[in-house]
């Protein structure tokens, strides 16, 4: 078996009547790594996601999981495959330990093993005290954690989380880090879906931008940010009678070397250099030389946020999503593609 | 795979069921308080039906008991309590996948390494059992009100072996229903509007003799007249007549063969896919 748990080439998956949700995407998971997909709403995430676990069937290209193939394969996959999806798949009507149960029954594990298994989990994921009681009951974070504990049953090799942390508050997110953290320390290689930047940076070994069904960029977080290649310095300027501060910035810093593109931007300029921090005092030297005087200065390291807008010509916005508690009775959810 | 995974499989997603139907207020509504109000209200409304007289000339009358086998109306009408009960139970099953798909349970099933078929199955065992449970409570009810079965023991498991038969067969036409429109007012309206047709254009609720000529030949045709046969005559006519009780249960065979079918190609394709 080699390095990659996961083979994708060319995959293309077309809805009806004719959405190309996934058009073309082709990439590789490594074993023991925490891979992310990074994109908006209606990316295509969900979709790619939906392949790999067997849960639809492709268009075209190919999708190898472990060596074995989604199209031929789909039943060994399942058994060492979990996967918490987007939208939280637990009995309302059960309680925790019941979910548990129902899924430990499921994934066949042995009775003798399984009331074990499910403290442990219940253990991990904080449930304890809230384990008999129905699940209808639960707040969003619980439900989302008992979700994640669900497919923690199998113990798999490889764990699909699908927007992990989408409509939970900032303490039950940093808890749901931390496991998925601690999985992955013990070799659980885990594939997941965000739509955080914060959460891609701060999970992913290895991350996919994905837009409208294609890879836009791919690479560790930190060589993405890197092939912004630049720190970004803002600055803008007080009244003090010139009548173009900008062109006579852009002048007066035109001979420093070692900046890479100076650019007109509302209210001042921006200048991208490498290592600006240490280019600052120059900055203000040279600006204070051509008697300009400097409102405001912020130095900032490039984000995901820009690579994002790099790579895509557009600002990506998370959409927060409201916990889902209990559907009303009857209502419809629409569901994610 | 082994038999003894696919048997725990089935096992499992059956107790599911059958805990979550417990679990929820309408069940005991539906078992235990409409079959006593249908009980209450219509033997006490129709109590008199018992006292037509039905001429067949020459100044000569038929009684009910001649036509029936049985001078109560409330012995009668139990089996039309059953097949009330079992068909509303039955046409309530398939809502259960709809919230399955809505919720993302489904796809926790569809990720799972078991058969399939499974989740099918399991699903109409807890149907099955439901509806056995719910025919025990209204034959509590009836014999406390004092109706007793004339055929003994066989003819009380044959009773229970037709309610549930008949259950399962018309939990096979919710399902459908349910994964066809994958919409819960959909599977209840329709069922709704299914349920007191059937129900009342049979010899269910009334002798065949009573009712008007329209309503005579429509219920030849219904399912549901030959089912209330088979129980009217379990119920009410000693000695077993197997005639009766065979075809009730070719029927509902017919008709079993027909939703299960549909049902599971329906299936087939909700899974895969």
């Amino acid at each position: 078996m080699g390095d990659k748990i996961i083979e994708v080439r060319d995959l293309v998956k077309v809805y009806d009547p004719d959405v190309r949700a996934v058009d073309k995407i082709s990439f590789d998971v490594n074993r023991g790594e925490i891979f992310g997909f990074l994109g908006p709403n209606g990316a295509g995430k969900t979709t790619t996601i939906k392949v790999l676990t067997t849960l639809i069937r492709k268009t075209s290209g190919t999708a190898i999981v472990d060596g074995m193939n989604a199209d031929h394969e789909p039943a060994k996959i399942r058994q060492i495959i979990g996967y918490a999806a987007q939208e939280v798949g637990i009995d309302d009507d059960l309680t925790g330990r019941e979910n548990l149960r129902l899924q430990c029954a499921l994934y066949h594990v042995h009775k003798s093993e399984a009331e074990t298994r499910i403290a442990e989990l219940l253990k991990t994921i904080d449930l304890e005290d809230a384990a008999d009681r129905r699940a209808g009951t639960y707040s969003g974070g619980m439900r989302k954690r008992l979700d994640l504990a669900m497919a923690l049953v199998p113990r798999p090799k490889l764990l699909f989380l699908d927007e992990p942390t989408t409509g939970l508050d900032p303490q039950n997110r940093s808890a749901v880090w931390e496991y998925i953290r601690k999985l992955n320390k013990q070799g659980m290689t885990i594939f997941l879906t965000t739509q955080y930047m914060e959460e891609a940076d701060r999970l992913a070994d290895r991350l996919s931008i994905i837009d409208h069904g294609k890879i836009m960029a791919e690479g560790t977080p930190a060589s993405l940010k890197a092939s912004i290649g630049a720190d970004v310095v803002t600055l803008s300027f007080k009244e003090n009678g010139n009548p173009n501060p900008k062109a006579a910035a852009k002048d007066a810093l035109g001979r420093l070397g070692r900046i890479r593109e100076i650019q007109e931007v509302d209210g001042g300029i921006a200048i991208y250099a490498q290592d600006a921090p240490a280019l600052v005092p120059q900055i203000v030297l040279a600006l204070n030389d051509a008697h300009l005087e400097i409102a405001e200065l912020t130095l900032t390291h490039p984000t995901l946020d820009d690579v994002f807008m790099k790579y895509t010509g557009r600002k990506m916005r998370a959409e927060e999503v409201t916990p889902k508690g209990r559907t009303p009775w009857g209502a419809r959810r629409r569901r994610a593609m | 795979m082994t038999a003894g995974e696919f048997v725990s499989e089935v096992n499992a997603i059956a107790s599911r069921w059958i805990k979550k139907t417990l679990r929820r207020p309408p069940f005991l509504f539906f078992s235990l308080v409409q079959p006593i109000v249908w009980f209450v209200l219509f033997t006490q409304a129709f109590s008199s039906i018992s006292n037509i007289r039905t001429p067949i000339g020459g100044g000569r009358f038929l009684t009910f008991a001649d036509i029936t086998g049985t001078s109560s109306y409330l012995t009668f009408f139990s089996a039309a309590v059953i097949i009330q009960t079992v068909l509303a139970s039955a046409m309530q099953s398939g809502v259960g996948f709809v919230t399955d798909m809505e919720s993302g349970f489904l796809d926790k099933l569809k990720v799972a390494p078991i058969r399939r078929s499974s989740i099918l199955l399991g699903k109409l065992m807890s149907d099955g059992a439901r509806i056995l449970l719910q025919t025990f409570v209204i034959l509590v009810l009836a014999f406390i009100l004092g109706v007793g079965i004339a055929t003994g023991v066989l003819g009380l498991v044959l009773l229970f072996g037709i309610a549930l038969a008949f259950g399962i067969a018309w939990s096979g036409i919710s399902t459908f229903i349910a994964l066809a429109t994958k919409n819960s007012e959909s599977t209840l309206m329709i069922s709704l509007l299914t349920t007191f047709p059937l129900l009342f254009l049979s010899t269910a609720v009334m002798p065949k003799p009573l009712l008007p000529d329209w309503v005579q030949s429509v219920a030849g045709y219904n399912p549901i007249s030959y089912i209330a046969d088979g129980l009217h005559g379990l119920i009410i006519t000693p000695g077993l007549d197997w005639s009766v009780v065979g075809l009730a249960f070719l029927i509902i065979a017919a008709v079993g063969f027909v939703t299960l079918s549909a049902t599971t190609t329906m299936f087939r394709r909700a899974v895969s896919a």
